[in-house]
């Protein structure tokens, strides 16, 4: 026996080695395996699970003959997955950029970045990036051309992106979509759930090179596209009325300008546009203000527009007869057992009949009318008319108007409404009313869809007229016409609205701003609301111009009415109405 | 083993091989290794599963190969190797002495020489490669034993003779494995070499100042690593692109490329903050380990290595301990471990058990060689060490690797078997 023997220290400490190296190892492995595991699988569960969304396309929005006003394009976002990137393809990088119009730092350091830390609920993460974007609304043709160069890491997503290709052309009825894909206003808004259609969805694995393993595929639904909008608009008739509303800012510098036109009979509106406007396309370009549908989202005092309200009303109680005579040279008259203020005239009235009160638009004469009528009456029709409440025409940001509960009003209220004074309304409400007196008094809901269809031109929701009520019967209604068409006679306020063989019925407004919360004598508003033939209804056309610029006060009668006739002229050719003759004459004199 | 012995005395064969006089061998290793060697081919073939290759087909072959090696040299008494071991080590020098030329003549080409990335370290024989370091770590460690064996070693004023010879006997394959260049296998041979004289009964001063001295390079490497990071920083250079720029500077021979494997192991984020270059396997690595949890996917389940996460060049060898972990969990990791503790606590059982000096330096040699290997792999998969090259035994694919393994094992066996006992 010699020293060949380990000695036994030394051989303890040769196991000990062992045994602390195997330790080690086993206490690692339990803190990666058992104690830190649940964090680490969730990330390669991240890292490999898939849930793509594959985005429905947007419908269409055509106007009532097909024509095109909002579409969609598919669009690409390019972008680069860095784990699948091979060393040959950063020589691509130039060309790349150049394609892509991006500059090239930008890809390159989206190339070399293939890790980032990420905040979950476990604390900062690092996460392998699977996708970094290069460029947005990439054209198809550009894509391929991407393709071409072979780097398999660069691919593009088709997205969709929203066409407007009549730009501004009735953009606030149409509205947009803005770029996160979220409609802000119009039709885009309201009809937003039949637009939009079923997103679809894939729920799938991927390997380390970004490759989709179809044989790991759990679920995959398709997309729906979404439904097409047919519009009540004509785009010819919006056309005219745009390039009224650029003549009228050409000549008067307005701060606003609103024009609608519509079918009385259904309710459709043809037209509508507003001054100032915007071009979708590129809406963020425009101050907020034009994005703003002042049809419906602003109001204004109605004026003399709102007579016919008084008128109808006394006419439909029986408490007033065409030609029953008023006294309209006193300043005072007794109301309730008290005296009340009337308001002037610009003329001086004497004897006025119901038929020359609205014709001549004496505001002694409405008030006296008003005051035949009563508070509460005379509340009731104007909101029978349709003042006060929002018209449901559709369109996002419609307000109320204000009408005051009788409850509510001054001693001078009486005398003043029937005017159009402490009465506040929006275009869109006055239109109405007109609307209700051109359609035999009947007020309709105004309506910019006509349908929906799908893709085969099926219809798939089709919006029918709506007839809201009968405010004053169709006696009444005709009866008004007539003086209607009487006030764009000669000796109305209104002969500038006149079309010879057209029997033009309407009703001029005017009135004072209120600015800081006084009249102005400066600012006005001019509108004027009609509709033609007065015997038998074709078009609605209301035209309001807010703070119009000429020497002189705005009138109605010169401001708007002049646009109308225009209009109604260009319309009348267009739609092809015939020319019914002088014959309304004879109806007035016959009652 | 028994029958196989009874077969060889039937035949006549005794002359040729050594019986020893019981009959009797061991048989933890033999099963262990067996258990490993199927684990090792599930997993290459799981890792393969998707992305495509048959390693796991090879490595059946190579680990049939390998108990052939195994039996053989399990029969044949270590004597003889004691008495050839001069022999056996030249034959490995000149292994690899071509690849050490090619590596650092320019425009070489010997035959049967390969190159691949930069390093030379395979010879090709067409139907099979051969990685001459494999070779030159048995044939190393028989010189060492034979040398140890054959000297007496008391202080180290008596033994600086011996030490010279075995510091040579090391320093000849280091230099030639370091010129290649292969600093991962070069590892294995400080460790063993350590661990023989220690068992050697070589003084503990020897070891004290050796491990002062190891202590003092550590420091100085870090001063380097150190100013190599504040240089780069400093400088706003890259440390994956602009390589080779603080070399001019540094004071001790090392390439900026082995200085980013340190840094990278160290602070891994300041080297590779996104976690592409450096720092990718091993992130990967680790998260195809802890995402294993208590039992792991489940066989053929694990998607790191499946799906290309882990490299699949990488996957089947060195990180080969990733895929199982993934895949089989903590409890699969564990029983690994508690096979290769087995392996090698039995070794160094059997160097106790061994009644001569030759006997026990084989032992405990093959012993640190395996830990050495266990260690280091497992140890960079989970985060432990610094990411080299050093594959996992009996589980990596690889012939030359299983070969040497099953030889090294097989010297076990056979000082087992041969071993002279007290009565």
């Amino acid at each position: 026996m010699n020293r060949s023997f380990v000695s036994g220290p030394r051989f303890l400490f040769v196991v000990a080695v062992v045994v602390l190296c195997f330790s080690a190892v086993f206490s690692r492995l339990l803190y990666l395996h058992v104690l830190d595991g649940e964090k680490l699988s969730r990330i390669v569960q991240d890292n490999r699970k898939s849930f793509q969304v594959i985005n429905a396309r947007r419908g269409n929005i055509v106007d009532s003959r097909g024509e095109l006003l909002a579409t969609t394009h598919e669009v690409y976002r390019v972008g680069v997955d860095p784990q699948s990137l091979k060393p040959e393809d950063f020589e691509k990088i130039p060309t790349l950029a150049a394609l892509l119009r991006v500059p090239e730092s930008k890809v390159r350091s989206a190339f070399e970045t293939r890790m980032r830390t990420v905040n979950s609920e476990d604390g900062e993460v690092l996460r392998d990036i699977r996708w970094a974007k290069l460029a947005d609304g990439v054209a198809r043709d550009t894509l391929e051309k991407v393709r071409d160069l072979g780097i398999k890491g660069v691919y593009g997503n088709p997205e969709y992106k929203r066409i407007y290709p009549n730009t501004s052309m009735a953009a606030h009825v149409i509205g947009f979509v803005n770029l996160e894909g979220t409609a802000v206003t119009g039709v885009e808004t309201t009809m937003d759930f039949y637009l939009k259609g079923q997103d679809g969805w894939r729920d799938g694995e991927r390997d380390g090179l970004r490759r989709q393993l179809s044989q790991f595929n759990h679920r995959e639904v398709a997309p729906r596209s979404g439904l097409n909008v047919e519009l009540s608009l004509d785009m010819v008739i919006q056309h005219y009325v745009e390039e009224e509303i650029e003549a009228i800012v050409e000549e008067y510098q307005p701060g606003g300008v609103t024009i609608i036109v519509s079918e009385p009979a259904t309710g459709y509106v043809l037209a509508l546009a507003n001054y100032p406007t915007y071009n979708p396309n590129v809406f963020w370009k425009s101050p907020v203000d034009a994005h703003r549908n002042r049809a419906v989202t602003d109001i204004y005092e109605p004026g003399s527009t709102f007579k016919i309200v008084p008128a109808a009303g006394a006419m439909q109680e029986g408490l007033a007869y065409p030609d029953e005579e008023f006294d309209c040279g006193e300043a005072v008259a007794l109301y309730n057992g008290r005296e009340v203020k009337l308001p002037s005239d610009h003329h001086h009235y004497d004897i006025l009949s119901l038929e020359e009160i609205v014709v001549k638009s004496s505001n002694r004469g409405a008030a006296l009318l008003g005051m035949r009528l009563g508070d509460e009456r005379l509340h009731d029709y104007s909101q029978d008319f349709g003042f006060g409440e929002r018209t449901g025409l559709g369109l996002p940001g419609e307000v109320n108007g204000i009408l005051h509960d009788p409850r509510n009003w001054d001693g001078l209220t009486i005398s003043r409404l029937p005017m159009g004074h402490a009465i506040s309304a929006t275009p869109i409400q006055v239109h109405m009313a007109m609307a209700t007196v051109a359609n035999r008094g009947v007020l309709m809901q105004p309506q910019v869809v006509r349908r929906l269809f799908d893709e085969k031109g099926n219809t798939a929701v089709s919006f029918d007229p709506v007839a809201r009520r009968r405010v004053i019967s169709s006696d009444t209604a005709g009866t008004l016409a007539n003086m209607l068409e009487m006030v764009c006679r000669p000796g109305g306020t209104a002969t500038e609205a006149s079309l010879p063989g057209y029997q033009v019925a309407g009703k001029t407004g005017t009135t004072q701003m209120i600015i800081d919360g006084r009249y102005s004598r400066q600012h006005h508003v001019a509108s004027f609301s009609g509709f033609f033939p007065a015997s038998s209804p074709k078009l609605v056309i209301t035209i309001v111009v807010e703070d119009a610029q000429l020497p002189g006060k705005a009138y109605g009668g010169v401001v708007a009415a002049p646009s109308f006739k225009r209009l109604a002229y260009e319309c009348a050719n267009y739609l092809g109405i015939q020319p019914v003759g002088n014959l309304s004459m004879t109806t007035t004199e016959g009652r | 083993m028994t029958s196989l012995s009874q077969t060889i005395k039937r035949l006549g064969l005794q002359r040729v091989i050594t019986l020893s006089d019981e009959h009797r061998s061991d048989w933890l290793s033999p099963v262990s290794m067996l258990l490993l060697g199927m684990i090792g081919v599930f997993f290459i073939y799981s890792a393969q599963s998707y992305s495509g290759g048959s390693s796991w087909k090879m490595q059946i072959v190579w680990m049939v190969l390998g108990f052939g090696a195994y039996s053989v040299i399990s029969l044949i008494n270590y004597k003889f190797f004691l008495e050839n071991a001069h022999l056996f080590y030249w034959f490995g020098i000149m292994l690899l002495l071509p690849l050490a030329i090619q590596a650092n003549v320019p425009g070489l080409k010997l035959p049967f020489v390969e190159s691949r990335f930069g390093a030379t370290r395979w010879l090709d024989f067409g139907p099979f490669s051969l990685q001459p370091s494999e070779v030159a770590k048995l044939t190393t460690l028989l010189m060492a034993s034979s040398v140890l064996a054959r000297s007496e070693i008391g202080t180290l004023k008596e033994s600086i003779k011996v030490l010279l010879k075995v510091g040579f006997t090391f320093f000849i394959p280091v230099f030639l494995i370091f010129l290649e260049p292969d600093l991962g296998s070069s590892l294995v041979f400080a460790p063993m070499a350590f661990a023989l004289l220690y068992v050697s009964n070589l003084s503990e001063k020897f070891f004290l100042s050796v491990f002062g001295l190891f202590l003092v390079g550590t420091l100085i490497i870090g001063v380097d690593i150190y100013r190599y990071q504040t240089f780069m920083e400093e400088q706003g250079l890259s440390f994956t692109e602009d390589k080779g720029a603080y070399e001019d500077q540094s004071l001790i021979p090392l390439k900026d490329y082995q200085r980013n494997r340190i840094l990278g192991f160290v602070a891994p984020q300041v080297v590779d903050p996104a976690g592409n270059g450096v720092a990718w396997n091993r992130n990967q690595s680790l998260i195809a380990v802890s995402s294993g949890g208590l039992y792991g996917k489940g066989p053929g389940e694990g998607t790191q290595a499946r799906l290309g996460y882990l490299p699949p060049t990488v996957a089947p060898n060195d990180f080969i301990f990733s895929v199982l972990a993934e895949e089989s969990g903590f409890m699969g990791g564990i029983i690994v471990l508690f096979l290769y503790a087995v392996l090698l606590i039995n070794g160094v059982r059997i160097a106790g058990l061994a009644r001569d000096r030759f006997g026990m330096l084989l032992a405990i040699g093959v012993s640190v060689i395996f830990m050495v290997h266990i260690f280091v792999n497992i140890g960079m998969t989970i985060g432990l060490m610094p990411i080299t090259g050093l594959p996992l035994p009996f589980l990596s694919y690889g012939g030359s690797f299983v070969l040497s393994c099953c030889v090294l094992q097989g010297f076990v066996q056979s000082v087992y078997r041969f071993r002279k006992d007290f009565s």
